[in-house]
C-alpha cells in the first residue's frame, strides 16, 4: 500500500484503539506537535461520522422495507 | 410524513420464537443475514409495541417510528460491542420503546400546553444528530459514488468482514479490497477536511 494509505491505516488503528501500547504512544507524541497529523485525525473522525450517517440512512430504508413487507399487505 | 395504513396480521406464528438472546449470537446473526434477522425481530416486536403505544396515547404509526428508532440504537450498540443482553432481545427492545415513547409523549404534551417550547436535551437513548450536520455529511458521502459508499458503509457501519466485502464487490483478493477501502476513505477524508471539526462537535 502506498505511504498515504498506510498513514490512514495507522490513524485508523489509533482511533479504534487497535495499536500496541508503544505505537500508540508514538502517535500521541507526534500528535502533540504535528499540525498536519492533528488535522488528519480530525478529518478522519468526521469521515467516520459521515459513514455512520449514511449507514443509518441505509438501515432506516431496510427497516421501512421490512415494515411494508410484514404489515402493509 | 405520510404513513401507510397498518393492517397488522399475525405474523409471529410464521416465525419460530426468537432464540437470539445473547448479544454475541445476535451480532453474528446480524453479520451473516442482517435483513432476515431484523425481519424476525421486527415481526415479533412490532405487535407488542403497537399494543403498548395504543394504550398510552399513540397509534400504529407512532409505534412504527419508535420501534425503528429503537432497532437502530440496538443495532449500533450490538455492532460496537457495547451491549450486554441479560434478557431476550424483544424484552430489551420493548424497554427502549417504552422510554422513547414516554419522551416523545411528554414532548407532544408540552407542545400542546406551552407557548414556549423547551428543547429537550439529547439523552443516551436518542439519535442526537442535528439535521443540518447530517445533511452536510451525507453530501460528502454522495460525492464518493455508489461503490465507495457501499464499501465504506459495509465495512464501518455493518462491520462486514473484508472477505465478505471482497466477494460482494468482486475483488479478487482481500488485499485489493482493503486497498480500495482505504482509497475511498482517503477521498472522503480529503473531502471533509474543510468541515470544521469544532463546528461539528458543537
Amino acid at each position: 500500500m502506498r505511504p498515504q494509505l498506510e498513514h490512514l491505516q495507522l490513524l485508523e488503528n489509533y482511533l479504534h484503539q487497535h495499536l500496541p501500547e508503544e505505537q500508540r504512544q508514538d502517535v500521541e507524541i507526534r500528535l502533540l506537535w504535528d499540525k498536519e497529523w492533528q488535522q488528519n485525525v480530525s478529518s478522519q473522525q468526521v469521515a467516520y461520522e459521515a459513514i455512520r450517517c449514511e449507514g443509518r440512512k441505509q438501515l432506516r430504508k431496510e427497516l421501512e422495507a421490512i415494515h411494508t413487507r410484514l404489515f402493509c399487505k | 410524513m405520510v404513513f401507510p395504513l397498518h393492517k397488522p396480521v399475525n405474523t409471529t406464528s410464521m416465525y419460530p420464537t426468537v432464540s437470539i438472546n445473547k448479544a454475541e449470537q445476535l451480532r453474528e446473526a446480524l453479520l451473516t443475514s442482517r435483513e432476515k434477522t431484523l425481519e424476525q425481530i421486527y415481526a415479533k416486536t412490532y405487535p407488542m409495541v403497537v399494543h403498548y403505544i395504543k394504550q398510552h396515547g399513540g397509534n400504529a404509526e407512532d409505534a412504527k417510528d419508535v420501534l425503528q428508532e429503537a432497532l437502530i440504537l440496538v443495532y449500533e450498540k450490538v455492532m460496537v460491542d457495547q451491549l450486554t443482553l441479560t434478557s431476550s432481545i424483544t424484552t430489551y427492545l420493548m424497554a427502549i420503546c417504552k422510554n422513547l415513547w414516554r419522551t416523545e409523549y411528554r414532548k407532544r404534551s408540552k407542545f400542546d400546553s406551552l407557548d414556549d417550547y423547551e428543547v429537550d436535551q439529547p439523552t443516551d437513548e436518542t439519535l442526537a444528530d442535528t439535521p443540518q450536520q447530517t445533511k452536510q455529511l451525507m453530501q460528502y458521502m454522495e460525492a464518493l459514488g455508489q461503490k465507495c459508499k457501499d464499501i465504506l458503509v459495509d465495512f464501518y457501519y455493518h462491520n462486514l468482514r473484508m472477505e465478505q466485502i471482497s466477494v460482494k464487490h468482486q475483488y479478487r483478493t482481500i488485499h485489493s479490497a482493503t486497498v480500495q477501502k482505504f482509497k475511498c476513505l482517503e477521498r472522503l477524508r480529503k473531502a471533509v477536511s474543510s468541515f470544521s471539526y469544532n463546528q461539528f462537535l458543537n
